[in-house]
């Protein structure tokens, strides 16, 4: 190789990397002008902006989502052994009770029964307003449902948007080979001509053949 | 004390919201109560029957309820009806706004049955004085 054609290889790629930048700085002019023609520069902007906020709202979710659970755990910690009380204390009631109707009467042990259950009935009493006021917080606690519902309402709509323009905007931009993958959904329809096509069957048979070499 | 027969309808378009509103009025000793998922069905329901007092959502599809308040106030059937909105709208232009169109108290989510209590006697006592 001499110093000639050296020489010229620099210059073709001095040349075509400058050809490669001017047109670069061209595609990226025609871009920002569609994109402004389009008013997509603004939302995504909008788009971008909104990131940030995505972040913050999912975590506002799982904060008001967990403190909901806790604040259920808390409460049921809390009125179980309040229940487990009445049921213990009522069923030893009980069993006195019976075995007190099955012997002679006898006033001094009557009375002392008398004053154990009365005993045992104001507990209850307070027990019971106790593991009411416990089940009064759990419902509170489902209030998480309504807040975490809007924003997570508001984070669909944002995805919903943000897909809406990016796939616009691969529509518009993208080679043409790129456009036909593109339609890769499951909702496809009708197949208008499927014998050209290798992704398609084109009757039952092939239906039950691809059906059955995948063992169903 | 407020009359507990007096007929509540509890506007919101979460079905828990308008559940746990309902258990606390009840647990408040209002019993009498209805609801309605936005501000449409609301207002076809409180022309449609008689109401006492209304506790609404502000964010909501079909009819907001800022729109709801504004709608009632418009309408000289229903123009005095208390109306105490429950939102997790926050911002001091909301509040102010619906001051405005009339609302008889606000209260944010998420919310205790204390405050709830506190702004029925509130609402009740003012009512009272008129």
């Amino acid at each position: 190789m001499d110093d000639n054609s050296v020489a010229g290889l620099q210059n073709n790629g001095m040349a075509s990397s400058d050809a490669l930048l001017s047109r670069v700085g061209h595609l990226t002019r025609t871009l920002h002008d569609s994109l402004s023609a389009l008013g997509l520069d603004k939302t995504i902007q909008d788009a971008a902006q909104d990131m940030p906020d995505v972040t913050d709202r999912l975590n506002y979710v799982v904060e008001m989502t967990e403190k909901a659970a806790q604040r259920v755990l808390n409460a049921t910690d809390m009125a179980i052994p309040l229940q487990e009380r009445i049921t213990v204390g009522a069923s030893s009631l009980l069993n006195t009770w019976e075995s007190f109707s099955q012997s002679p009467f006898n006033e001094q042990a009557y009375r002392e029964k008398m004053e154990a259950t009365m005993c045992f009935l104001r507990e209850t009493v307070s027990d019971s307003d106790a593991s009411k006021r416990q089940l009064m917080d759990i419902m509170m606690a489902q209030d998480f449902q309504d807040l975490t519902g809007q924003v997570i309402r508001k984070i669909i709509q944002l995805a919903h948007n943000l897909e809406v323009q990016l796939l616009q905007l691969l529509l518009d931009y993208a080679p043409l080979e790129i456009k036909r993958e593109t339609n890769t959904g499951l909702l496809n329809g009708p197949q208008i001509n499927p014998q050209n096509k290798e992704d398609v069957v084109s009757d039952q048979g092939q239906v039950d053949d691809l059906l059955s070499s995948l063992g169903f | 004390m407020a009359d507990q027969n007096l007929k509540f309808l509890v506007v919101d378009d979460f079905s828990t919201m308008r559940r746990i509103v309902r258990n606390l009025l009840k647990e408040l000793g209002y019993s009498n109560a209805d609801e309605a998922e936005d501000g449409v069905i609301a207002l076809a329901k409180l022309r449609s029957e008689h109401f006492d007092f209304v506790v609404s959502d502000w964010n909501m599809p079909n009819m907001d309820g800022l729109t709801l308040l504004q709608s009632i106030r418009a309408d000289a059937a229903l123009a005095s009806l208390p109306v105490l909105m429950v939102t997790a709208e926050a911002k001091k232009e909301n509040i102010i706004a619906a001051a405005q169109a009339g609302a008889n108290g606000y209260i944010v989510k998420p919310f205790t049955a204390a405050t709830l209590d506190e702004k029925l006697v509130k609402i009740f006592e003012k009512l009272g004085k008129k």
